[in-house]
């Protein structure tokens, strides 16, 4: 009996006041999408960073004249560096074989490049990537190296966006989180304000605190979870529109977002919105009730 | 006890002890603002004393915690000048309502709730609203609900203010016949008349203090 009661204050309560209740709903909403694409960034970072730092090269070009001596020099130095997990020694027609790989859809561009001005070069795997820059130093002012050049580089600009597009959708899931904060202590409190007649009663013949508190509070959890809902139905059209769709050019640069990571996002969505809704109704009838 | 508000110059009650036994009527009656609802918000734990303690039932409530109060409420009804029923529900689901709220089902509102509204006179009312009873009515829902759960106290804030003195009359009688089933009633009033033809034990308060205590009394 009471739990269909406390049911039904919720839904009457919900519905009484239903623009406040719709308002609270979308701020929610917005708040978790932002939090959960912030989520998934999070993420795919970790996953894309994974990816391609276990398969990141520094490539050190060698001089067009470098003698075999020097070459054998380098190559020793290099087998023999505890920094190096692999040295790979890439001749000049190796190094043509690639480039016409790489561009076998630009027939100008390969006719332009003849076989023997592609630099020979030694292409390394660390074991760690991070130690590009000691391995830079070393071999730099070594005899025959041309230049040296490290993925890496290249990847942690694309990291560093990433991470300003993470950091942007968290700072919008915070200012959102506040607003539904306000809007949820404001429902609350117009609800509160509605039903001041049965609150009264109620503390009159003792009825437990719990009970005068739940409607409210399940009121604004419901709205909390609507809302996380919502945020999951807007993630999973941002997937099918955004990244399936016209971000799809960037498949090979960003690693792909799976159902499953999306289904791991959304406890936390839930989790969030339920939790902050249920602590700010709570707190608001602390100062509201005061029962 | 005493009691002082804050921001007040001087105690709403100064000083004050009273002991009620189990099973009186009393009357606290005394001019505006002498501190006669005071001593009601006291016994319901809505405020607690400066100094001195309440006891309540044999137990001492001066410093009970705010989580025990809804449970210590059970024990008491409370009857106010301004009927406070809930317009939205006729004068059954105003009863029953406050069975509900404190856990009983709906099956022993069912068998209680007719029998109390039959005791205060309202049998045959039970689904009007409360617009459609007269202030007497009301007033009879009223005592319906802080009865039905057979509180060992009932308190009356000037539970005739509001009623012409015929109807105060029968307001009256259904206090008394409460008070004989063995509850303990206390009430706060203005009504010389109603106190005068009582000839209960009146507690007269001026500036919160006790002037007269006296059993079989009369207005004054």
């Amino acid at each position: 009996m009471r739990v269909k009661y406390v049911l039904s204050e919720v839904l009457v309560g919900l519905w009484r006041n239903v623009t406040m209740t719709i308002a609270m709903i979308i701020t929610m909403a917005v708040s978790l999408t932002m939090l959960g694409a912030s989520g998934l960034m999070y993420r795919q970072v970790d996953d894309m960073k994974d990816l391609y730092y276990k398969n990141i090269q520094v490539s050190i070009f060698l001089d067009q004249e470098v003698s075999p001596e020097q070459r054998d020099a380098l190559a020793a130095k290099l087998e023999g560096d505890p920094l190096v997990k692999e040295s790979i020694y890439v001749n000049k027609d190796e190094a043509y074989k690639r480039f016409q790989e790489m561009f076998q859809d630009a027939p100008d561009l390969l006719s332009a490049v003849k076989a023997d001005s592609l630099p020979e070069s030694f292409r390394l795997t660390l074991n760690n990537p991070e130690q590009y820059k000691s391995i830079y130093d070393q071999y730099k002012e070594a005899e025959g190296v041309d230049e040296i050049v490290d993925q890496s580089r290249l990847l942690d600009k694309i990291f560093d966006i990433l991470t300003s597009i993470q950091n942007i959708a968290l700072a919008a899931a915070i200012v959102m989180a506040i607003a539904a904060l306000l809007l949820v202590a404001n429902t609350i409190q117009v609800a509160a304000y509605s039903k001041r007649r049965e609150v009264a009663v109620m503390k009159l013949v003792g009825a437990s605190n719990w009970f005068i508190q739940a409607p409210f509070v399940l009121e604004a959890v419901v709205a909390g979870l609507i809302g996380s809902l919502l945020g999951l139905v807007a993630l999973i059209a941002a997937k099918y529109l955004l990244f399936d769709g016209s971000l799809q050019a960037l498949q090979g640069l960003l690693s792909p977002i799976g159902w499953g990571d999306i289904l791991v996002v959304f406890p936390l969505m839930a989790g969030v919105g339920g939790v902050v809704s249920a602590v700010t109704a709570w707190v608001t009838l602390r100062f509201y009730l005061r029962v | 006890m005493t009691k002082t508000y804050p921001k007040a110059s001087r105690p709403s009650l100064d000083n004050v002890s009273v002991s009620i036994e189990k099973g009186e009527f009393v009357f606290f009656i005394g001019p505006s603002g002498s501190g006669k609802s005071t001593i009601i918000k006291l016994l319901l734990h809505e405020v607690a004393p400066n100094k001195g303690r309440v006891v309540v039932n044999s137990k001492d409530v001066t410093s009970m915690r705010s989580w025990k109060r809804p449970h210590f409420r059970r024990s008491i009804g409370c009857v106010f000048q301004d009927f406070r029923l809930l317009p939205n529900r006729t004068a059954y689901e105003n009863v029953a309502f406050a069975l509900e709220v404190i856990g009983k089902t709906k099956a022993v509102a069912r068998r209680v709730v007719p029998e109390v509204l039959e005791l205060v006179g309202l049998g045959g009312k039970e689904h009007r609203y409360p617009h459609e009873l007269s202030g007497g009515e009301q007033q009879r829902v009223a005592v319906a609900r802080a009865f039905v759960n057979r509180p060992l106290i009932l308190l009356a804030d000037e539970p005739t203010g509001n009623l012409d003195p015929d109807t105060s009359i029968e307001i009256m009688r259904l206090l008394d016949r409460i008070n004989r089933t063995g509850t303990t009633v206390v009430m706060v009033t203005h009504d010389s008349n109603i106190v005068n033809q009582m000839r209960r034990r009146v507690i007269e308060i001026e500036s919160g203090r006790i002037v007269r205590d006296q059993a079989r009394g009369v207005y004054g």
